[in-house]
């Protein structure tokens, strides 16, 4: 800093004068760097948002509503049972149980092949006794055993397949008593 | 014929107003960033292809470990001190100005209500040590601790949504309990976590 002005200073024969830098640094590594950060940050927060999966129950009813309303037809149905040990039971349920009624239980897997066949059949067979494939009531019957990965798995099954019409009910039906019994899993 | 000539330009261009503009963005991203709150046990989410973000705000959460033990978070703090000086009168538990700024800051806690004036006096790194039991679920004691859990927040805060975690791995008998107890406070309508993935076909 020279203010004295005019002068200036005679202190030696030889002055020795630091050299002028230049005060402009590159910018370039630093603006890098910004942008990989930026890349970093916007990633980790679109990217760690987990999703969610809306469940809607039936709301609890009293016992006087129960008589009110009609049953389904059960040929509009579809039974679902989860089981212990990753175990799906698919079945029909026949309107009317008589002597001579038969029954086919599945036992599938969450597959593709497994449970989305079993859905889409319903959807086919009762578009072609009832006229739509959305009349379809799909009825979910998960057990003590069975895990949450298996409920999940089935209503993303649903959605996949755009059934209408699901719920998750207990598996308290006298075929649900009869499967659990025949194949050794925990109904209560 | 006289050659034009082009006159030698450098190829250094001034960074700074760039190098502003990308320190500005990180900032921003920064200071938008969630970070995972510490979570008193490990849960592993199954996988859907369900689409539906969850929402940042108005969350109750109730997470449910592989052996079935149950959390509860709130992500309001002003809702969780609301929420705790319900407890306070309907349980008869006195909190200390203590207590009460230490469940401010709780995440993801799960213990007897009871249980709680005492894990509040201690020290945060403590706490972090305990293995947590898990909310007192059970009612026959004639307590019904988690629905009142659910009944007072919804009753501080109306929008909340219900949020539940599950692990993969949690048997069904431990949600179907959640459940119950929520449908006894005539909550019908929940929200499941899971993490995305794409549809098979």
């Amino acid at each position: 800093m020279n203010v004295s002005g005019g002068g200036g200073h005679k202190k030696g024969p030889k002055k020795v004068r630091g050299k002028k830098m230049s005060t402009r640094v590159d910018l370039t590594a630093m603006v890098d760097l910004g942008f990989l950060l930026i890349t970093f940050f916007m990633l980790a927060t679109t990217f760690n948002k987990p999703k969610t999966m809306e469940v809607n129950k039936p709301a609890k009813e009293k016992d006087d509503d129960k008589l009110k309303e009609p049953p389904i037809k059960m040929s509009k149905t579809a039974s679902l049972m989860l089981g212990a040990r990753d175990k799906l039971y698919a079945y029909v349920s026949p309107d009317e149980i008589d002597a001579t009624t038969e029954l086919t239980i599945d036992s599938i897997d969450y597959s593709p092949n497994g449970l989305r066949k079993f859905i889409q059949r319903r959807q086919r067979e009762v578009k072609e006794q009832w006229g739509d494939q959305d009349l379809l009531f799909v009825m979910i019957k998960p057990l003590p055993g069975s895990n949450v990965k298996n409920i999940v798995d089935v209503l993303d099954e649903m959605t996949i397949n755009d059934v209408k019409r699901y719920a998750i009910l207990e598996a308290n039906d006298p075929i649900d008593s009869l499967i659990a019994l025949k194949t050794g899993q925990k109904r209560k | 014929m006289p050659k034009v000539k082009i006159p030698r330009k450098s190829t250094a261009i001034d960074m700074t107003a760039m190098c502003d503009v990308a320190f500005l963005l990180l900032t921003f991203f920064i200071l938008t960033t969630k970070f995972r709150p510490q979570e008193a046990v490990q849960i592993d989410i199954p996988a859907s292809t369900a689409q539906i973000p969850i929402p940042d705000r108005d969350i109750m959460m109730f997470q449910i470990a592989p052996d079935g033990r149950l959390f509860f978070n709130l992500d309001d703090q002003p809702t969780r001190l609301k929420l705790l000086e319900r407890l306070s009168t309907a349980y008869s538990m006195p909190f200390t100005a203590q207590q009460k700024d230490a469940f401010r800051t709780l995440e993801n806690w799960g213990m007897d209500l009871r249980a709680l004036p005492d894990f509040l006096s201690k020290d945060p790194a403590t706490r972090a040590t305990i293995t947590q039991p898990g909310l007192n679920i059970d009612t026959t004691g004639g307590e019904h601790q988690v629905e009142d859990l659910i009944l007072f927040s919804r009753q501080e805060n109306n929008n909340l949504r219900i949020a539940i975690k599950g692990d993969k791995t949690t048997e069904y008998r431990y949600f179907d309990k959640l459940i119950q107890a929520l449908q006894n406070r005539k909550v019908n309508k929940f929200n499941l976590i899971t993490s995305a993935r794409a549809a098979k076909e």
